[in-house]
C-alpha cells in the first residue's frame, strides 16, 4: 500500500476468461432469471422479507456462496473473475439476502483463520447452515482498519468486546458475525462471534433498500472465548478483503446498472408521444446512450479488478510486468468509484426517462434505485475512493 | 517486490518487442527545435512534414510498418499482434507520429478490404513508405454529419470522370497525392446509392487547394474546390454506387471501431492524467501547489479512472466471452466517442489548473509547457467533431447497439 509502489495495472491480456466462465454466467442468469424474476421480488419487497432462506439455500447449492473458499474447507476453489460474473448476474435481478456479508465474512476467515477456525467455519457458510455477515462499519461511516475505534480486551482465557457496529447485512438473521476490535497494543483483530450472544445488541435498521436489510449490532462488554478471535494479522486480513469487496460490490452494480439501461431501453422504444416512440428524440436517446457507455467502461475496470486478483493469487498468468496486488488494489477502487456513480446515474435517469410513471412504486426502476443508493454509500463512495487514488497518482 | 514477466506474451512477440523497442530508442530523431504539430491534423510547414515524413520513412524501412498487411503489398504478412507491439513501443517512447495517418489507417485498410489487385499494388506500398500521401474528401460544406448528402459530382466521360464540387476539412490536402473521394455518380438514384468511392489524383489539373486557418491559429486544415478536374476510370473503387457502403468500412476504421492499421496510431500510453498530475506539481495557485488542492486531486483521480476503463475496455472489446451477448459491438463502437471526450476533458481540467497562466498564448516565453495544454484543448475538437460528432455516434450507437428508434 506503499505510495512508492509503481503505478502499474496490467491483467492478464485475455483477463484469465475460460470457457468455464461463460457457462458459469449462462448458468447463473437462467437460474436466476426463473427463480427471481421482477415479479417474485415485488413480491419479497412487498412482504419485507429481506432474508429468504429458501433461495440462500438454493445458491449455496449451486456452489455460489463458497465459490471463492478452498476446497478443502468446502469451497469451490475457484476465482475472482468467476465471482464477478456471479454477483454481476446477481446485480441485474437484485438477489436479496447477505451475499456479499457472506462472501466477505469467509474470506476474512479465510485470509486469517486458524486451521480449527476455517474447518469449523467455512465449511458451514458454504452449505449455507451458518448465516455469517460482516460488521463493516462504525459510527461516521468508518469502514477501513485505521478507523476501527471498538476494542477488545483479553480477559482470563477469552476476550470482552466493545462498540457499536452499523449497517451489518441481515445482521438480526446472521449466525455468525466477523468484525475488526482494536486491541490495547493498537493493533485490529478480527472475531469472528457467533449469533446470539449474551451483550451483543442486534437490532433492525429501517433501510432504504428493502432487499438489503441492515441491522446495528452492539457490543456492550461482550464476552468471548479465545478461539473466537481469527489467528493472523487483523489489519491485513481485513484490507484484503476488503480490496476484495470492493471488486465483488463493483460487480454487482455494474449488473444493476445494465437491468435499468435495459429497462429504459425498452421503455424508451414502447412508450410513443408526439406520435413517435420516446428513444427518437435525441434528448431521450443520447442519456441512454451514455448510460450505456458508462456501464461499458465500469463493467471493464470491475472485470480487470478481478482479473487481477486471480494474476495475484497467480490463478492466471498476469499481463506484463507490474506489481500485481498493488494493480488490483488500484482497479478495485477504481471500479467502486466509477461504478458507484454510473449506476447512481443510471437509476437517475432511469426514473427521470419513465416521466411520471418513473415516479410510482409500480415501476421497477426504485427497487434499482434504492440498491443503487445503498451500493454507493457501502465500501466507500467515489469520493472516498477518489482521495486514496489520488495519494498513487500524485505521489507515485 | 517481484515483478514478473508478462507470460501471456509468446517468446517470439517478446524477443520482437525488445528488438522493436531498442530500434526505436536508437533511432527515434531528436526534437527538430521548431514547433512540432500536436497531432497529423496540425501538419503546416514544409518543415515540419518533411522531418515527419523522414521519420515514416525510417520506421518502414527498419520494417516496422505494415507488419500486417501481404507481402506482394511491402508489408510482411505478420499477425495484427506484431503491428500492435511497434505501435505500443512507439508510443511508449514517445516517438513522433507517422505522418500519412489517412493512408495507414483509412484509405490503405480499405484499399485492402475492397481493391482489385492493380490497386493494392499500385497504392498500399507508397503509403508505408510516405513517399504517397493521402488525404481523405468526404465532408462538404452542406454535408457533414448527414454526409450522404454530399453534392459533389462525378460526370462520366470516355476515359473516366470530371469531378465538380467543394470538399472541406481536408487535413493533409497541401501535401497530399492521392484523395480518398465520394462523389455522387448517379443523381436520379436514391441518396445512399448514387454516391460511388473514388482514388483521386491530387496532381490533376482544375484543382484548387485552399487552407483554413483552424481556431487554434493553425493551418493543417484545407479546403478543395474541383472544376472539372478529371480522373481516370482506374479512380473507382469498388463498383459504382458502392460508395456509402465503402464509405462506411473506412469510417470503422477511422473510429478505431475495427483495427485495420499499418501502424502508427498515436495514443499516448503514458496516461494523460498523470500529465495533468505533473503539472499539478509544477503550477502554484494562489501561493499553494496545485497539487495539494483536493478538488484538484480529485477531479484527476476521476480522469485517470475513466483512463483506465477505456484502456481495459479496448482490451476487452477482443474477447467475446466478456461482451454483452446482445451488443457485441458495443465496446468498439464506443471507442471514438469516449476517448475524444475524454481527451478534451482532459486538456481542458489541464488549463483550468494552470489558472491565469492557462491565457498565455503560443509564442509567449511565460506559457506553461510552450502552451501545450490550451492548443490541445482547441485542438480536441478536432477529435470530438472529425470522423463523425459525438452527436452522431450517439445516434449511431443508440440506434444499431441499442436498438433505439432511427433518426433519420
Amino acid at each position: 500500500m506503499s505510495a512508492a509502489t509503481p503505478i502499474k495495472l496490467e491483467v492478464p491480456t485475455d483477463f484469465g476468461c475460460t470457457e468455464e466462465h461463460a457457462l458459469l454466467r449462462a448458468e447463473a442468469r437462467r437460474f436466476l432469471s426463473e427463480r427471481l424474476p421482477i415479479a417474485e421480488l415485488r413480491k419479497l419487497a412487498d412482504a419485507g422479507v429481506g432474508f429468504d432462506r429458501a433461495l440462500w439455500k438454493e445458491l449455496a447449492q449451486l456452489g455460489w456462496v463458497g465459490l471463492v473458499f478452498p476446497e478443502a474447507d468446502g469451497g469451490a476453489g475457484l476465482g475472482w473473475l468467476h465471482v464477478e460474473i456471479v454477483m454481476e448476474e446477481m446485480g441485474r435481478r437484485l438477489v436479496p439476502g447477505p451475499f456479499l456479508a457472506s462472501l466477505l465474512a469467509g474470506v476474512a476467515i479465510a485470509e486469517s483463520g486458524s486451521n480449527a477456525q476455517r474447518e469449523r467455519l467455512l465449511p458451514a457458510i458454504a452449505s449455507g447452515d451458518l448465516v455469517a455477515t460482516i460488521a463493516l462499519c462504525e459510527a461516521g461511516g468508518v469502514f477501513e482498519a485505521d478507523g476501527v475505534g471498538a476494542t477488545a480486551e483479553a480477559v482470563d482465557g477469552g476476550f470482552l468486546l466493545r462498540g457499536q457496529k452499523t449497517h451489518v447485512i441481515c445482521g438480526t438473521d446472521a449466525g455468525l458475525v466477523v468484525a475488526p476490535f482494536r486491541e490495547p497494543s493498537g493493533r485490529i483483530a478480527l472475531f469472528a462471534v457467533e449469533l446470539p450472544a449474551t451483550g451483543v445488541s442486534v437490532e433492525a435498521e429501517v433501510c432504504i433498500d428493502p432487499t438489503r436489510p441492515t441491522a446495528r449490532v452492539g457490543f456492550d462488554g461482550v464476552r468471548v472465548a479465545a478461539q473466537a478471535r481469527l489467528d493472523g494479522d487483523g489489519a491485513a486480513a481485513w484490507h484484503a478483503m476488503l480490496v476484495r469487496g470492493f471488486a465483488a460490490l463493483a460487480a454487482e452494480q455494474v449488473g444493476g446498472a445494465e437491468s435499468v439501461l435495459l429497462i429504459t431501453r425498452d421503455y424508451a422504444v414502447a412508450r410513443k408521444q408526439f406520435d413517435r416512440q420516446i428513444g427518437f428524440f435525441q434528448a431521450v436517446k443520447h442519456p441512454i446512450v451514455d448510460m450505456m457507455c458508462g456501464i461499458e467502461l465500469a463493467r471493464s475496470l470491475a472485470t480487470g479488478a478481478a482479473a487481477a486478483l486471480d494474476a495475484a493469487a497467480g490463478r492466471t498468468a498476469p499481463g506484463p510486468p507490474s506489481h500485481q496486488d498493488a494493480g488490483a488494489e488500484t482497479l478495485a477502487r477504481m471500479a467502486k468509484s466509477m461504478v458507484s456513480d454510473v449506476y447512481c446515474n443510471a437509476v437517475r435517469k432511469g426514473v427521470q426517462l419513465h416521466g411520471g410513471y418513473g415516479f410510482t412504486w409500480d415501476c421497477d426502476v426504485h427497487f434499482y434505485f434504492r440498491r443503487a443508493m445503498w451500493s454507493r454509500s457501502m465500501l466507500g463512495d467515489g469520493i472516498h475512493h477518489r482521495r486514496w487514488l489520488a495519494e498513487r497518482l500524485f505521489e507515485g | 517486490m517481484s515483478v514478473r514477466p508478462d507470460e501471456t506474451e509468446s517468446k517470439e512477440n517478446a524477443e520482437f518487442r525488445r528488438e522493436a523497442r531498442a530500434w526505436i530508442a536508437a533511432n527515434k530523431p531528436a526534437h527538430p527545435g521548431f514547433k512540432l504539430p500536436q497531432s497529423f491534423l496540425e501538419v503546416e510547414s514544409e518543415r515540419q512534414f518533411t522531418f515527419l515524413r523522414e521519420w515514416q520513412r525510417k520506421v518502414f524501412d527498419a520494417g516496422y510498418l505494415g507488419l500486417d498487411w501481404p507481402a506482394e503489398y511491402g508489408g510482411k504478412g505478420d499477425p495484427l499482434k506484431r503491428q500492435r507491439i511497434v505501435s505500443q513501443e512507439l508510443n511508449r517512447a514517445g516517438a513522433p507520429f507517422l505522418v500519412n495517418v489517412i493512408g495507414l489507417q483509412w484509405a490503405g485498410p480499405t484499399i485492402l478490404a475492397v481493391g482489385n489487385e492493380e490497386q493494392k499494388k499500385r497504392y498500399l506500398k507508397p503509403i508505408l513508405s510516405a513517399e504517397e500521401i493521402w488525404c481523405q474528401g468526404f465532408s462538404e460544406p452542406g454535408a457533414g454529419s448527414d454526409l450522404a448528402s454530399l453534392s459533389t459530382a462525378a460526370e462520366a466521360t470516355a476515359d473516366g470522370w470530371l469531378v465538380t464540387g467543394h470538399k472541406v476539412w481536408t487535413t493533409l490536402a497541401h501535401f497530399a497525392k492521392w484523395m480518398i473521394l465520394l462523389a455522387r455518380t448517379d443523381q436520379a438514384a436514391h441518396k445512399y446509392a448514387g454516391i460511388s468511392y473514388f482514388l483521386f489524383p491530387m496532381d490533376a489539373p482544375h484543382v484548387t487547394v485552399q487552407p483554413l486557418v483552424k481556431m487554434s491559429g493553425e493551418g493543417g486544415f484545407n479546403q478543395v474546390i474541383f472544376d472539372k478536374a478529371p480522373m481516370p476510370k482506374s479512380a473507382l473503387l469498388g463498383q459504382l454506387g458502392q460508395g456509402w457502403q465503402i464509405a462506411m468500412t473506412t469510417l470503422t476504421f477511422e473510429r478505431g471501431a475495427a483495427e485495420g492499421t499499418g501502424g502508427g496510431q498515436s495514443t499516448p500510453t503514458e496516461s494523460s492524467a498523470r500529465a495533468v498530475a505533473k503539472l499539478a506539481a509544477r503550477v502554484r495557485r494562489e501561493g499553494h501547489l496545485a497539487a495539494g488542492d483536493a478538488v484538484i486531486r480529485d477531479r484527476a483521480a476521476q480522469l485517470w479512472i475513466e483512463e483506465e476503463a477505456l484502456r481495459l475496455t479496448g482490451q476487452r472489446a477482443r474477447i467475446a466471452a466478456l461482451n454483452m451477448d446482445d451488443r457485441p459491438l458495443a465496446t468498439r463502437l464506443m471507442n471514438k466517442l469516449v476517448f475524444s471526450e475524454l481527451g478534451q476533458r482532459l486538456s481542458e481540467f489541464a488549463c483550468e489548473v494552470l489558472g491565469p497562466d492557462a491565457t498565455l498564448w503560443v509564442g509567449d516565453p511565460q506559457a506553461p509547457d510552450k502552451a501545450e495544454w490550451p492548443r490541445a484543448y482547441m485542438n480536441s475538437f478536432g477529435v470530438t467533431i472529425g470522423g463523425g460528432t459525438s452527436e452522431v455516434q450517439r445516434n449511431i450507437i443508440g440506434e444499431r447497439v441499442l436498438g433505439l428508434p432511427k433518426t433519420k
